[in-house]
């Protein structure tokens, strides 16, 4: 009964700035979509924006990458790739768990894992030797 | 005036702080899920006292906060101080613009809205720098965004309700 | 009249959403796989999906073909039955393996054998994992068994023989082009007007982007520790290029850097150069004469290249950059030189 009165405290505004929000958190999915690459089976860890590593996800193995706050651990297996441990303080990172696509972000240790994707902003298109 | 200012600052200041302190001892299902409770007192304080008052709110919450949990000047304290100012200030311009037209639960979800567009933004901007990468997250975010704002609206609706009543 | 205002912006922006998802322009669809023992990625323009995945699948089943045959290390391969045939049986292969064979005869004799396939023998050898090479009484034992000209070939028959028993040939210089030039053939027979094609450092490209510009590639740099750090840029269109340098196989053992470029005089690794990148028309040659040239070294590996109408950046021992007249329109240089501390 007091739950529904307090709808009656609401505006009209609030309900067209929900719908806004939805709209442009769609929208966001969408983009996240056309620009994610698929099927690709190349996992690359960066630190500070430099690739560490380029990995396979059908080629189980753990690495170490050394970033501001000391060693992130990162594991692949059976074509899945996760953070295991992490020096930052949230371990939001480790908390995502296995991820077959997509990203894992440590933004405090500056750890990017990515699968399928090569860096989309970079200059050139490949680089040869 | 001026020092009553001070004194309500320095209390709903300690009631953000506790509240984002509280707030992580919550276990959260999914990572990025952050409730952001302390938006709750910025948001009541920007309607009852004013833009003075929650932005010296919000940036002693973002302080103390970031030095109780230990990640004071660092990345996330960074993107905290962003985010926080950020939402805060859009609050702000969203009240002073619609006035009565909006309630504090489209002021939540505008907070939350631009908390998080914020964060992702300086994130991609200073440590990420990639767009792949930071768009992969926006989503979860920002949906997980409406709904800790909307829940947060509705506390802060009910809240002033019961100040109002007595 | 405020809420009209906001309800309208919020319309548009659904419009423009929609209309930004939904039109059909030339777009870049990309895939790697990992392949031939390395990263293999297909970049193709195209307007419709459908159409450039399916190019991709086809010019990677193509590859999976090449690797097939020609995998030195798997003992399926037809290169694996050639070098078992060694001294006693002709083998007879199929046209890509016989092509692949006659090609990098060809440009061992353009080359005046600085490129050659019958260095398995060495190659096997050396280890880079275990960080072992052969001593130097071995490799005077096996060098024998090393020369191009010990190959005989039969075209009419597709026949191929290798003369001395214990006799290797291993086509790892040529086989990363010669399977981007086959992927490129794959994908121009299913319609696609603009592709590259990276099998590792081999690289192949034609067309333009959708915004009309040239591909652009990257020329690692040497000595730095990222494998994403160049030291300068070449805009191509239907052009291929290799970088054959030290620093892909390699360990260090009491200051020597130990690689995997072998000179087939003296089955040592190569000295002299530290990066040959060759351009030209085909990845195939680019591919075999980047390692010719470093074999050769710089003022007789860049002569060799630009007889044969190719292009070449060379980084010396020093660190110095050289690079032929023909690449300056194409060429930035990012580095003015390469730090090296060997």
């Amino acid at each position: 009964m007091k739950f529904i009165n307090l709808f009656r405290d609401t505006r009209p505004l609030d309900w067209l700035v929900l719908i806004l929000v939805t709209t442009v958190s769609v929208a966001s999915l969408f983009v996240a979509r056309a620009t994610s690459a698929k099927a690709s089976d190349l996992v690359t860890v960066e630190v500070k924006g430099k690739i560490v590593y380029r990995l396979s996800l059908s080629k189980d193995t753990e690495v170490d990458v050394k970033g501001p706050l000391g060693i992130t651990h990162v594991v692949i297996k059976d074509r899945r790739v996760r953070v295991t441990q992490s020096p930052c303080p949230e371990k939001i990172c480790v908390r995502q768990g296995w991820i077959s696509r997509g990203a894992i972000v440590c933004v405090p240790n500056r750890v990017v894992v990515t699968v399928g994707t090569e860096i989309a902003d970079r200059s050139v298109d490949a680089i040869t030797g | 005036m001026q020092s009553q200012d001070n004194l309500r600052i320095a209390i709903l200041s300690a009631f953000a702080i506790g509240l984002h302190v509280v707030e992580r001892l919550i276990p959260s299902p999914v990572p990025w899920l952050r409730f952001g409770f302390a938006n709750i007192v910025i948001l009541l304080s920007l309607i009852l006292y004013g833009f003075r008052v929650a932005v010296m709110i919000t940036l002693i919450r973002v302080l103390v906060g970031s030095l109780l949990v230990g990640t004071f000047l660092g990345p996330g304290f960074l993107l905290s101080f962003s985010g926080g100012l950020v939402s805060t200030t859009a609050m702000y311009a969203c009240l002073r613009v619609f006035r009565a037209a909006i309630s504090a639960f489209g002021l939540s979800l505008i907070g939350a809205f631009f908390h998080n567009l914020t964060q992702l933004g300086v994130a991609y901007a200073l440590f990420i720098r990639r767009l792949d990468a930071v768009l992969y997250l926006a989503p979860a975010i920002l949906f997980l965004g409406i709904i800790t704002g909307s829940i947060n609206g509705v506390a802060t609706l009910a809240i002033i309700k019961r100040l109002r009543e007595s | 009249m405020k809420r009209l205002l906001l309800f309208t912006v919020s319309l548009l922006f659904i419009a423009f959403t929609l209309t930004a998802c939904g039109s059909k322009r030339e777009r870049l669809f990309k895939d790697s796989k990992v392949m031939m023992d390395t990263f293999v990625s297909i970049t193709v323009v195209s307007k419709s999906e459908k159409k450039a995945r399916e190019a991709m699948d086809a010019a990677f089943q193509e590859l999976k073909r090449l690797e097939g045959l020609l995998d030195f290390y798997s003992p399926k391969s037809e290169i694996s039955k050639i070098n078992k045939g060694s001294g006693g049986v002709p083998v007879s292969v199929t046209p890509t393996t016989f092509s692949l064979i006659n090609t990098a005869l060809e440009v061992s004799k353009i080359t005046d054998g600085a490129f050659d396939i019958t260095l398995g023998v060495l190659n096997r050898r050396y280890d880079f994992f275990e960080k072992h090479h052969p001593t130097e009484s071995e490799i005077k034992k096996l060098l024998p068994l090393v020369g191009y000209k010990k190959i005989v070939i039969n075209p009419a028959l597709r026949i191929v023989f290798l003369k001395k028993p214990g006799m290797m040939i291993d086509p790892g210089g040529i086989t990363k082009g010669f399977a981007a030039d086959r992927a490129i053939e794959v994908l121009k027979a299913k319609g696609i007007k603009a592709a590259l094609v990276a099998v590792a450092g081999d690289i192949r490209a034609y067309g333009l982007k959708p915004d009309g510009t040239p591909w652009v590639v990257g020329i690692r740099d040497p000595r730095a520790k990222s494998a994403d750090e160049v030291f300068a840029t070449l805009k191509l269109t239907d052009m291929a290029v290799s970088t054959s340098g030290d620093y892909e196989r390699y360990f260090i053992e009491k200051g020597v850097r130990y690689h995997h470029i072998l000179d087939p005089e003296t089955g040592m690794p190569a000295r002299g150069v530290i990066s040959v990148t060759v351009v030209g028309p085909k990845a195939t040659y680019t591919d075999s004469l980047a390692t010719a040239a470093f074999v050769k070294g710089l003022k007789e590996g860049m002569k060799m290249v630009e007889k044969n109408g190719y292009m070449a950046v060379v980084v010396d021992s020093s660190g110095r950059i050289y690079h032929s007249k023909g690449l300056e329109p194409m060429l930035e240089l990012l580095k003015k030189h390469i730090e090296v501390r060997d």
